[in-house]
């Protein structure tokens, strides 16, 4: 009581001193009108009206304050839509102790806005002909992508994919594949857990996939054939930023099947998918990436994992080494990735998997394959449009190095030439035009020519 | 009396807008580029100083991105590659590491977008 009462005395007083200081008329007047001069400023469509009186210019002031306040409030509530509640983890959460100011930028002008969907996605859809073929049209791709945040430290992400349009069960047709499903647990920018289906982060297309993102119709022939793609296990691990550009993710996840390895595809169908997979003798694979530099991106991984689950007595290893790099420099942009493949005792794998099956697979104890890609952005920057000029040469070698006994098939020691044109009327549609020039070693096997056509988008 | 009081009220609410309009206006203490790609913002750290007004100029190098601070109440679209550029503005009052992240879903690694601003 006592608080209040001295409260109550100290309020008065200083309303006294407040009254008694700006009783003078003319004084009140004058602060009047520098109010209303100061209001005009703010809002040029205030007119002050000084023949009317001190009541009515104040009545006139307070709701012209009123509706500047209102629509300040409006304004702001555009500019940071629905932040969901502080989380229990407040140390790196900000309150007020970042005061936003102000919002501006092109965005806000853009009259042909996107509308954005609650999910993301991507599509792919192409027409592919080879040498002495016909025009075969697919709709590879119809992805959706769906992220949910428990709170600002627990996410999920997930993929859901149909592939070639059409599923039926007991028939060649496509696929429905989860290719993406995890939790991500955010503790510091340098450490961070996440579980559930990872895609394996190994070279540039298997976790940069969006049809947008890279120039051809069909992804790399080494991002394909010598690291599989699209390339997920199940598992967990630990991501983070170290700072000064320098990213990791490295994971335990569930191995590869090497009784689906070949002479054609090496590795690449030994991808469990999630499906059937084995943690018994988990695979690790770390990638360590370095983008300090604006415009330049390099990347190093390292797989390694016993593959042998389904093929009793027989427990191959599989090491992957890859490097990858991107660069843009004005209208150029460069990328390329050299991958290396070893598989442990390979000569007991064909011998066992031609038992199994009758047929010899012929896995080679060493895949090798690299691709380089310039490409030139046609038209100068100041167009709303993009066109970019792009060849790739790629060599790609499923059969590097045989276990003892074993010779290499020479039409699987392979390069290609792809050559074409990237039109994008927006940054997330792309509009492809490719021809593939194919040679192989071999004197015996003619490997074909192809022409793709393709249109990507992303939303 | 009460020609007083609202008189108080309106000079006080009046100077207020001046003040907000006065941070927008005035020049910032420090401009910062930052480009968004998929799936890192760059620089991915950020240091201040406390107290400055600090303006973060946001462009993207693909698709559009979000440039969101948990709890702060900033969160922006970066347009996408060539359709220009976001700018923020805020004040650093106090010291501490606050975290940035991409809040418009960009792909695979959407989740690890992410950045921090240290204030000292």
């Amino acid at each position: 009581m006592p608080v209040k009462r001295w409260a109550l005395v100290l309020f008065m007083v200083t309303l006294g001193l407040l009254t008694v200081h700006a009783q003078n008329p003319p004084d009140l007047e004058k602060r009047l009108a520098d109010l209303e001069r100061k209001m005009k400023q703010l809002d040029p469509a205030f007119v002050p009206a000084p023949e009317l009186t001190l009541i009515q210019r104040l009545d006139a002031l307070e709701a012209r304050l009123d509706q500047a306040l209102t629509a300040r409030t409006a304004v702001a509530a555009q500019a940071a839509p629905a932040t969901p509640p502080p989380s229990a983890f407040a140390p790196t959460q900000a309150g007020p102790a970042l005061q936003p100011v102000s919002v501006s930028g092109d965005f806000q002008k853009a009259a042909d806005s996107e509308t954005r969907l609650p999910v993301a996605g991507y599509m792919d859809f192409h027409v592919n002909k080879l040498s002495g073929d016909s025009f075969r049209p697919d709709f590879h791709r119809f992805v959706l992508l769906f992220g949910h945040s428990f709170s600002d430290r627990i996410k999920f992400w997930s993929e859901l994919e149909v592939e070639h349009s059409l599923v039926e069960g007991g028939e060649e047709s496509g696929e429905v594949a989860l290719e993406q499903a995890y939790l991500d647990f955010l503790i510091t920018p340098k450490f961070n857990l996440r579980a559930g289906m990872l895609l394996t982060p190994v070279g540039i297309i298997n976790e940069r996939h969006e049809p947008p993102a890279f120039n051809g119709v069909e992804r790399p022939f080494v991002e394909s054939i010598i690291i599989p793609t699209t390339w997920r296990e199940l598992g967990f691990g630990f991501t983070g930023d170290l700072g000064r550009g320098f990213r990791y993710r490295t994971y335990l996840t569930s191995a590869l099947d090497a009784s689906r390895f070949n002479a054609e595809f090496g590795i690449a169908e030994g991808k469990s998918s999630g499906f059937d997979a084995s943690m018994r003798n988990p695979a690790t694979v770390v990638r360590l990436e370095y983008a300090g530099v604006r415009r330049l991106a390099l990347g190093a991984s390292l797989y390694s994992g016993l593959a042998g689950y389904n093929t009793p007595g027989i427990n191959p290893r599989v090491t992957i080494a890859s490097f990858d790099g991107r660069y843009s420099y004005r209208r150029l942009d460069l990328r390329g990735l050299f991958a290396n493949t070893w598989v442990s005792a390979a000569g007991a794998l064909n011998q066992r998997l031609r038992q199994q099956t009758g047929v010899n697979p012929n896995v080679a104890s060493q895949m090798r394959g690299y691709y380089i890609e310039p490409a030139l952005h046609v038209l100068p920057r100041r167009f709303r449009h993009d066109v970019i000029a792009f060849a790739r040469f790629e060599r790609y070698n499923t059969q590097q190095a045989m276990p003892a006994g074993y010779l290499p098939l020479q039409q699987f020691n392979r390069s290609s030439w792809v050559t074409g044109l990237t039109y994008k009327p927006v940054p997330d549609i792309a509009v492809k035009f490719d021809y593939v020039f194919n040679r192989s070693q071999s004197r015996v096997v003619n490997s074909l020519n192809g022409v793709n056509l393709g249109i990507g988008w992303w939303f | 009396m009460v020609v007083l009081m609202r008189l108080l009220l309106t000079f006080v609410a009046a100077w207020g807008l001046l003040q907000a309009q006065n941070d927008a206006e005035r020049k910032p203490d420090r401009v910062i580029s930052i480009s968004a790609e998929r799936f890192t913002f760059n620089p991915s750290k950020v240091t201040v100083k406390q107290g400055e007004l600090v303006e973060f100029v946001l462009t993207s190098e693909d698709t559009d991105h979000g440039f969101r601070v948990p709890g702060a109440g900033i969160d922006v679209a970066i347009p996408p590659l060539g359709r220009g550029e976001a700018r923020v503005r805020f004040i650093a009052r106090e010291k501490g590491k606050f975290v940035f992240e991409c809040s418009r879903p960009c792909g695979a690694g959407h989740n690890l977008m992410r950045g921090t601003i240290e204030v000292k």
